[in-house]
Order: structure tokens, then C-alpha cells, then sequence
């Protein structure tokens, strides 16, 4: 979802999921949702590490990341230099599997100047052991947004 | 004839996600799934290709636009000599969903230029019904 060493500002708008009605599990999937945003802005890797997957895979401006990667560089990565702002988010549920849709913001900062770019973004969750762990996630850059 | 050939495949692949219970692991099921995914959009064979997704699958492309089932039915429709296909890809399990990860290269001609894209894409199947349908799919410039 939201790229490296970035301040996180949540505003999220809640819509209704479409595969399944919304319930608990959908609360606790958008809840999770945040945590992740929240655990990358403060560089809590023990957070991180137990909303993901082992085998989670995830494409950060178009690169395949593992888990083993993207908890290295979490972890020494430069204060923030910019910020994402969540926008819209749908949970859709297909049994023991959830998907998530929504968009977000970056707002990069180089020298005195902000250089905002929106993404659309597709996550993957699936209920294991007890829990929802983040399985996949992605999102493509919003070219008319 | 490609419809025969798509039928075909069609029925291989919905054998093999008719095991997919009793062989949860196996990837190449799941590849030979995305395969006809191909097929069918480089041959407009909707009927394939609806077969394959999900009522409430959603696909975000490389723009970031989000499409619908349907959508993404009329885009292929309108498809003017697409050709694409898979590179590298792997599946992971999660019990009934697989994730697939990989590169599209897709090739066709714009506005009179012929134009190679490449993509990297992340598609979600679950197992239902007997078979397995994709529920979800993101492509994204492949990056450096």
C-alpha cells in the first residue's frame, strides 16, 4: 500500500464492500489496514511483522518486495519525507479470503516543494491461524488524478 | 478454431481446478488458469473469459482506473489486436486463494505504432463452487 519512510495522515471514507456485506471481520481488515499505515510511519517492525505474511508479496512502484525486504528497509529507512493520505477503501469478502480497493496519496516533499501523487491500490488479506495476515498488496499510480 | 482451441483449454483447466482440493499446492494449475486468461482476451472470447472471473472481480490497470467484471469484459471487446502474455510468474497458496505474481508483456499497434508494454501484475484466485475464479487484479509499470 503506502511506499517507504513516510508520515501517515489517515482520513479514510468508509463505502459498503460488495462480494459479501460488511461485518466484524471487515472492520477488523480496515483496522488492520491502518495499524499497517501507523506501524510503517513509526518504524514498528515487531507491528509490521505480524499483520504480514511470511510469504506476503507486494509491488512498491513496480517492484516485487518480500517481506525479509520491505521490513530491512522499513527499518532504516530516513525520517519522513513526505506523507500518504488514505481517501476511500472497500472490503470485499469471499469467505475466509478479503480483498481490499482503495486509493491514497503521496505527498513528496524535494526541498520546499510537495509533489502529490495519487495511487490505486489492491491488497489481499486471508484469514490464518486466528488471524487476517496481509498476503498481497499493490497499487498502480492514478494517471487522471 | 481458436474458440475450439480455447474450449479446450477451458476444459483442461477446469479439470485441473477441479483437483485443486486435493492438490492445493500446485501451482501450475493455477498458471495454466492465467494462461487461457490470455487466450480467451487475445481472442475476444468473452464467454472464456467471463468462465474465469469472479461476479465481483475488480481489476485495476496500469493507469489505476478500476474496472468491474463487466468493464473489463467490454474493454476486451473493443481490443484491437492485443496480443499479451505471461512472464515469470509464481503462485503462492493461502489455503483456497492463490496469489499470482508476474510480468504482462502486451503487444499491439496505437494510433498506427506498433508498441511493446511491460506490466507487473498481481492476481487473486479463490476456490469456490468447484472451481477456481479470480477475484481481484492489479497490473502496474514494471519498475526498475
Amino acid at each position: 500500500m503506502a511506499p517507504l519512510c513516510l508520515l501517515l495522515v489517515c482520513a479514510t471514507a468508509l463505502s459498503p464492500a460488495q462480494a459479501a456485506p460488511e461485518g466484524g471481520a471487515a472492520s477488523a481488515i480496515r483496522a488492520l489496514e491502518h495499524e499497517w499505515a501507523e506501524g510503517q510511519s513509526s518504524r514498528d517492525n515487531r507491528a509490521l511483522d505480524l499483520i504480514f505474511d511470511n510469504a506476503l508479496v507486494y509491488v512498491e512502484y513496480g517492484r516485487l518486495v518480500t517481506k525479509g525486504d520491505y521490513l530491512s528497509r522499513v527499518k532504516v529507512a530516513e525520517p519522513s519525507a513526505s506523507q500518504v493520505v488514505m481517501e476511500a477503501m472497500t472490503v470485499r469478502m469471499f469467505g475466509d479470503t478479503a480483498i481490499t480497493v482503495g486509493t491514497y496519496y503521496e505527498k513528496g516533499l524535494s526541498g520546499n516543494k510537495t509533489h502529490p501523487k495519487r495511487w490505486r491500490f489492491v491488497d489481499t488479506w486471508v484469514f490464518e491461524r486466528g488471524r487476517w495476515m496481509l498476503v498481497a498488496a499493490a497499487a498502480a499510480p492514478l494517471t487522471n488524478g | 478454431m481458436r474458440t475450439l482451441i480455447l474450449a479446450i483449454l477451458l476444459v483442461f483447466a477446469g479439470t485441473l481446478a477441479g483437483d485443486a482440493q486435493r492438490e492445493p499446492d500446485s501451482g501450475s494449475k493455477i498458471a495454466a488458469l492465467e494462461n487461457v486468461w490470455n487466450q480467451a482476451a487475445q481472442a475476444k472470447d468473452l464467454k472464456a473469459l467471463s468462465a474465469l472471473l469472479d461476479d465481483a472481480f475488480i481489476y485495476v490497470d496500469p493507469d489505476g482506473k478500476m474496472l468491474t467484471k463487466s468493464e473489463v469484459l467490454a474493454d476486451v471487446q473493443a481490443s484491437h489486436g492485443i496480443q499479451v502474455s505471461s512472464e515469470d510468474m509464481v503462485v503462492h497458496f493461502h489455503g483456497d486463494t492463490a496469489i499470482v505474481t508476474g510480468i504482462y508483456r502486451t503487444r499491439g499497434v496505437d494510433h498506427g505504432k506498433p508498441f511493446v508494454r511491460l506490466d507487473r501484475f498481481v492476481d487473486t484466485w479463490h476456490y469456490m463452487n468447484g472451481g477456481w475464479k479470480s477475484i481481484a487484479s492489479l497490473a502496474t509499470p514494471l519498475g526498475p
